[in-house]
């Protein structure tokens, strides 16, 4: 039944990029401006332009330029970007994984402290810890990622200068695999590379994991009062059992559901939050591609990013799903 | 023994680090080339990376915008003006081993004509090409044209390797290779670019010329202005391109740093559309010009980083001469509204866009003085292709927009601003039409008489203040700040933002 209900969603997927893809298309196409004269520059000729346009294929119908570039999808090709004249897909690879291990860094961050801190502030309900980390989350929920990236800079760098300054890493990147640089420097046993881009990790990954963290945090305490709360959770602590295995089998098991939710539409989030995030802290990943692809109308690049990412989250919130049943017996598909 | 070498080794090792980190500049930029592709791009981002990867058959002499021989150690020009010979300098290699000659100049245009993007409009003037020995060439052109000499000091003349053509993949004339490499005579090459991170330009030891004290140049790409400040506070970065006025004002009297201040040929204006109502009357053009308070402007939103604009030809240009400049009067302004029949008043609206931060500023000024004179104006916001679209269909009333020139000569600010063939993003913005400028215009562009040009540019600037399609702001002061031991930085207002890597090192 897993089978077929992946199945299912798979395809569903289908429709739901078509969609994508579609409204990215308009909004690029319907924004007033002419790609191909950004390209040519101010003193271009007519004919110029019109070359240009030609060698784009700005030249054709709406329809018919979405047809040609859903042609070209399908075939594994997405096309080549206006604004840097390379291969959208080579672009993509070339930004992504240093946003791919920013994001999943902080999703990491948030999940394993955020869990334990909601279930901390559940048990010690309305004590001291409760308090403190509702005082934590409440600051991470409302603290712009814009203010406290330069904040994090301005005493840990600046002040202190015990973490590194804007960049992924100081020295010479570790030889390129996968372009996960942690990774990459742990397989190639570059371990100076390795302590230098972790390094680097810490400030941004926790700049973008706070307002994720603090949403966990809080999700996870009110479902586990809830939890704790229930006629099964009062059985086992009656059964004599030990009280940290009634809140992490009995209780903690039941109150992940709502938390997984949290965490599947959180990731949508971390992707957009990565934005401010890499600029603040000059992170080489995809959104200075995208933030460039925008400002010159390079259609192919920020169609091609927006497909990426709609395939990431709609994967993330899959897995999710999946998970429900692991987590949850009574589920099933 | 063996540890005796390890050690020696470790010492070699680190006195090579040390040693490099005198003779490697890092520059902290805030925005990555877009290709490294001469003949492609007319970006300034991608001009600051490859300029010194190449040379040019002549180039600016030191900080001047006179020229001086490059690649070319001699050139005539026939009497007519419509001939340009080049003699060019022997034994010169390419960085790809390539041997430059006359052949290779030519096929640079060749290519450059062949491609047919923006740069190749810089020389629209050449009507062919021909190769009279291995080491002259000869530019044959359809008219005379006053400027020709200096398009080819621009980043648009630099001379690239016909060896670029090994890797040509379906015709493309090397582009996808060149946009990630150079090929060139000059004392760099991009020896590394790692996009959104860093562009790492080598010395060339096999330079023909003068070699470049620096060994090594890295462009880093940081986004945020902020960072950068905060970078070259620490001395992680040497130069920092492109700080806020905010940023610059406080970096001054920080130790360490030095903020480098001459005046830039960078001009900002307003384009009052004179195709549309109100605006199609002088009176009304010129009631504006005497509305707003230029020394506001300059005092408070440029921080005294900006002058006045005298006329439409830049302050440091030889062409340029002081012109009337209309002072703020708002009285005179509401008489010539009134005697135009405008006396109820009317609105306009104005264009900025956030790319110039100072725009938006600017225009809450204009909006207050106008409306001491009675026009109400809307303030309105577009992104940079959306206001240049408008600006190209001339659907606006008036707009902020700023002009730098690509080459050292007024035509740049006479002919594009004020030919009525010009009209919208080539350079005529106001779409302004007087016929008697029209003939002032293309008279200038095939005038070969200096003196006879120059009264012509006379003549003009003195018809461009009095019919004021244009509101001419500020000229802007470029800035640079920069770590105290960055030494022999030359500033030339024609290589804005392209600091001359070939002369800059390090004293620490």
């Amino acid at each position: 039944m897993l089978a077929f209900f992946i199945a299912r969603r798979l395809l569903l997927l289908v429709p739901t990029l078509l969609g994508v893809l579609l409204i990215t298309f308009l909004i690029s196409h319907i924004v007033p401006g002419d790609a191909a004269q950004l390209i040519a520059g101010p003193r271009a000729t007519p004919e110029i332009i019109q070359r240009i346009r030609q060698e784009y294929g700005l030249d054709k119908p709406l329809h018919i330029q979405f047809a040609i570039y859903l042609g070209q999808v399908l075939r594994g090709d997405l096309g080549k970007s206006i604004r840097t004249r390379r291969p959208v897909g080579a672009d993509i690879r070339a930004f992504f994984p240093a946003t791919f291990e920013l994001t999943t860094t902080a999703m990491l961050l948030a999940v394993l402290l955020g869990i334990p801190l909601g279930v901390i502030s559940a048990v010690y309900r309305d004590r001291l810890p409760d308090h403190l980390s509702r005082v934590f989350s409440v600051i991470g929920v409302s603290m712009p990622i814009f203010w406290l990236g330069l904040l994090l800079l301005f005493l840990f760098y600046i002040r202190l200068g015990i973490l590194p300054g804007p960049g992924r890493i100081s020295g010479d990147p570790p030889a390129h695999i996968t372009g996960l640089y942690l990774f990459d420097s742990l397989l190639t046993g570059n371990w100076r590379a390795l302590g230098d881009a972790a390094l680097h990790l810490v400030l941004p990954s926790f700049t973008l994991a706070f307002a994720v963290l603090a949403r966990i945090t809080r999700m996870t305490r009110s479902s586990m009062l809830e939890a704790l709360a229930q006629d099964y959770v009062r059985t086992a602590r009656a059964k004599g059992l030990h009280e940290r295995w009634v809140v992490v089998r009995h209780g903690l098991r039941n109150a992940l559901i709502p938390t997984l939710t949290v965490i599947g539409l959180s990731y949508g989030e971390l992707l957009g939050g990565a934005v401010a995030t890499e600029l603040i802290f000059a992170w080489p990943g995809m959104t200075h591609y995208v933030v460039g692809s925008m400002t010159s109308l390079d259609f192919p690049a920020v169609m091609g990013v927006t497909l990426v990412i709609a395939i990431i989250y709609i994967t993330v919130n899959l897995l999710v799903d999946i998970t429900y049943a692991l987590v949850d017996p009574r589920i099933r598909y | 023994m063996r540890r005796l070498s390890g050690v020696l080794c470790w010492v070699l090792v680190l006195g090579a680090m040390a040693w490099a980190g005198e003779d490697v500049l890092v520059m902290g930029v805030t925005a990555e080339p877009e290709t490294l592709d001469p003949h492609v791009t007319v970006d300034n981002n991608s001009w600051r990376a490859i300029y010194y990867c190449y040379d040019r058959l002549v180039e600016y002499e030191g900080g001047t915008t006179k020229l001086r021989p490059g690649l070319a150690q001699s050139w005539e020009i026939s009497e007519d003006g419509l001939t340009y010979t080049f003699h060019l300098r022997q034994g010169i290699t390419f960085i790809d081993g390539t041997p430059f000659n006359a052949e290779a100049v030519r096929f640079n245009f060749e290519r450059l004509f062949a491609i047919g993007k923006g740069p190749a409009g810089t020389f629209e003037f050449i009507k062919s090409v021909e190769v009279i020995d291995e080491y002259t060439i000869k530019f044959v052109l359809d008219a005379p044209f006053a400027p020709a000499l200096s398009a080819f000091a621009t980043d648009q003349g630099c001379i690239v390797s016909p060896g670029v053509m090994e890797h040509e993949v379906d015709g493309d004339w090397g582009q996808d290779w060149l946009s990630e490499h150079t090929a060139g005579t000059g004392p760099f090459y991009a020896a590394e670019w790692i996009h959104g991170m860093r562009l790492v330009l080598k010395r060339n030891e096999g330079y023909w010329g003068e070699p470049a004290k620096l060994a090594q140049v890295e462009l880093r790409y940081v986004p945020e202005p902020e960072d950068l400040r905060m970078l070259l506070e620490k001395g992680e970065i040497d130069i920092a391109e492109k700080l806020t006025v905010d940023q610059i004002q406080s970096l001054k009297g920080v130790p360490g740093i030095r903020v480098f201040e001459a005046p830039s040929f960078q001009c900002h204006y307003i384009y009052l559309n004179c195709q549309r109502p109100y605006l199609n009357d002088v009176r009304v053009r010129r009631a504006i010009s005497y509305a707003i308070d230029y020394q506001g402007i300059v005092d408070y939103i440029w921080q005294g980083t900006a002058v006045r604009m005298e006329g439409p030809v830049p302050i440091g240009f030889a062409e340029h001469i002081p012109v009337y400049q209309y002072p703020y009067d708002p009285e005179r302004a509401k008489a010539l509204l009134e005697e135009a029949g405008y006396d109820k008043g009317f609105t306009l609206r104005i264009m900025h866009s956030p790319v110039v931060p100072e725009w938006r500023q600017m225009a809450i000024v204009v909006q207050q003085n106008l409306a001491e004179i009675g026009i109400d104006v809307e303030v309105e916001s577009y992104a940079w292709p959306t206001l240049r679209a408008k600006l190209d269909q001339g659907d606006f009333d008036m707009s902020f927009g700023y002009w730098t020139p690509d080459y050292a000569d007024a035509d740049m600010f006479t002919w594009f601003w004020f030919y009525s063939e010009n009209w919208g993003l080539p350079g005529n913005r106001a779409w302004y039409k007087n016929e008697v400028m029209d003939d002032l215009v293309t008279a200038e562009r095939v005038e070969i008489n200096p003196e006879e040009r120059q009264r012509l540019f006379e003549g003009i600037q003195w018809l461009a203040v009095s019919d004021a399609p244009y509101v001419y702001l500020v000229q802007a002061k470029y800035q640079l700040p920069m770590r105290e031991w960055v030494k022999g930085y030359v500033y030339n207002p024609m290589l804005l933002n392209m600091p001359n890597f070939s002369g800059i090192y390090i004293e620490k």
